[in-house]
């Protein structure tokens, strides 16, 4: 008993396995086919919009961000540009 | 025919030289050398936090000239100052020392001082791709700083997707006091002034500071309408990470020592963005997201909220609010004097470390602003002969800080509402 409890266990471990394993795969696909959803070039005029572009004015994030790092203990997520200053 | 040694030794370094030049226009097509488009950008950021105790005011004004000589490449070199005045508390105590010998110890410091920047980049296209190399150097009477950074990028399935890797180096030097050689850092004392930092004055020593800054970055276009970023960044800090000026009341009787930091820090930070255009409109929200955790023990979330618009074809208009909140770091209390009762508790020592900065200590902030942005371009005719284009804006945002357990010998800071206002001018030639 305790050996068909064992092995009744094992192949349902094996199965959650084989199963993430083939999950997996199609996961990937997924997030990485999706990457090649084509916008076409006539279609891009918005994308190419100022208004459409992350951090938008470059320079002016830059400045917010180093009046922002200055008064937080956090940082990241936008550039990695820039020196350091005694700003503290 | 015979050739002397010298002859053919030039002959084949002019060969080697022809070959290069030869791979190097291939490769970026060089053709004679003409400026394409010349960008000129001057802006200033003015920071104001009014306040009793530790009002500061910091002017920033800052000028960029951007070149594209050829259509592979784009120069550019800058200069940026900080012009910084206020006061700021250089001694902390909290409120066990504040209920038996009042506030008074917490005392203020006048600030004054200015950091000269200046940064220059370049950036090589080809096709799909682009390299940039960049490095910043800047000085001010306390403090100097040398970087560099390099970033690669390229573009996929048309343009959808963009990939992004960046590294930047930093070499900063920050002034302390000469402690002595292998004084105890409960007693060491906070540096007094800058004067005579970075020269040969015996009571003045330097303190290496090295970071080191990964980021990558997946731009993608979901649709016509709608985009997307994810940004990864991580930095490695080691050296001096104080405050060199700010003390801190370590023991009930009294005794005051300069604040110690640990010499190390690994910071992380993963960033989601979206970009969605409603036509109807002609206005575009952006929303983001961010998560961070360091080796300090801080941990925040920051949440923005952009939302512009079109007002006519020149003009726009954006407002954005941003949400964001910290705990506190591993070490950081507000009063050392005392045992700690519990590891919520707020007070009482941390061990090896000790901390007067309110930036690590557990708070919240909300930010609203407003940004009005000029935009015209030349169509036929150039405008007053000159520009090609011109831009314009103006921006105000008010930042409301909320200091959880922060407080100057037992009294809540005051200081909580800064204002931060931008002008910008930016010319295209």
């Amino acid at each position: 008993m305790r050996s068909k409890r064992r092995s009744a266990a094992g192949s349902s471990t094996r199965t959650r396995s084989s199963a993430l394993l083939g999950v997996l795969p199609l996961v990937a696909i997924a997030v990485f086919g999706s990457a090649c959803v084509t916008v076409r070039p006539e279609q891009r005029a918005v994308l190419a919009d100022p208004v459409m572009q992350f951090q938008g004015d470059a320079r002016e994030a830059a400045q917010m961000q180093h009046v922002i790092d200055n008064r937080e203990g956090s940082f990241g997520g936008s550039s990695v540009q820039g020196g350091g200053c005694g700003c503290n | 025919m015979n050739q002397s040694p010298r002859a053919l030794s030039r002959f084949v370094r002019f060969a080697l030289f022809g070959a290069l030049m030869a791979v190097v226009s291939a490769c970026f097509g060089v053709r004679t050398a003409s400026a394409q488009a010349v960008i000129f950008d001057g802006r200033t950021t003015v920071f104001h936090e009014p306040g009793p105790k530790s009002t500061m005011t910091v002017f920033t004004p800052s000028t960029d000239l951007t070149v594209n000589p050829w259509d592979f490449l784009t120069v550019s070199a800058g200069w940026e100052a900080d012009v910084v005045s206020g006061a700021s508390e250089r001694v902390k105590a909290g409120p066990l020392w504040g209920s038996r010998f009042g506030p008074d110890v917490v005392s203020s410091a006048s600030v004054h001082d200015t950091r000269h920047s200046g940064r220059g980049s370049f950036t090589l296209r080809k096709e799909l791709t682009q390299l940039t190399v960049g490095g910043n150097t800047s000085t001010e009477n306390d403090y100097k700083s040398n970087s560099l950074n390099v970033s690669a990028r390229t573009d996929l399935f048309e343009h959808d997707t963009q990939l992004e890797i960046s590294y930047a180096r930093n070499w900063d030097r920050v002034c302390d006091l000469a402690h002595t050689f292998n004084a105890d850092f409960t007693s060491r004392q906070p540096l007094d002034s800058s004067t005579g930092c970075f020269t040969n004055d015996v009571n003045r020593a330097e303190d290496p500071i090295k970071t080191d800054a990964f980021q990558g970055t997946w731009s993608q276009a979901w649709t016509p309408e709608f985009a997307t970023q994810l940004v990864y960044t991580g930095q490695l800090q080691n050296g001096f990470l104080g405050d060199p000026y700010r003390a801190v009341v370590l023991s009930i009787g009294g005794q005051i020592a300069q604040e110690h930091h640990p010499e190390n820090r690994t910071r992380q930070a993963l960033a989601l963005r979206g970009a969605y255009f409603f036509r109807p409109l002609k206005g575009v929200a952006r929303l983001g997201f961010r998560a961070y955790r360091d080796t300090w023990g801080i941990v925040s979330e920051t949440a923005e909220l952009e939302l512009e618009k079109y007002l006519s074809g020149w003009l726009r208009l954006r407002a954005r609010g941003r949400i964001y909140n910290q705990s506190g770091a591993l070490f950081w209390s507000d009063d050392y004097t005392t045992g700690r009762k519990s590891d919520d508790d707020p007070l009482g020592s941390r061990g090896q470390y000790w901390s007067g900065d309110r930036e690590l200590s557990p708070f919240s902030s909300y930010l609203v602003g407003i940004r009005a942005l000029g935009s015209w371009r030349a169509e036929e005719k150039r405008m007053l002969g000159i520009f090609q284009g011109l831009e314009a804006a103006v921006a105000l945002d008010v930042l409301f800080n909320n200091y959880r357990n922060f407080t100057l010998a037992g009294l809540p800071v005051q200081d909580t509402k800064a204002y931060i206002g931008s002008l910008s001018l930016s010319a295209l030639f």
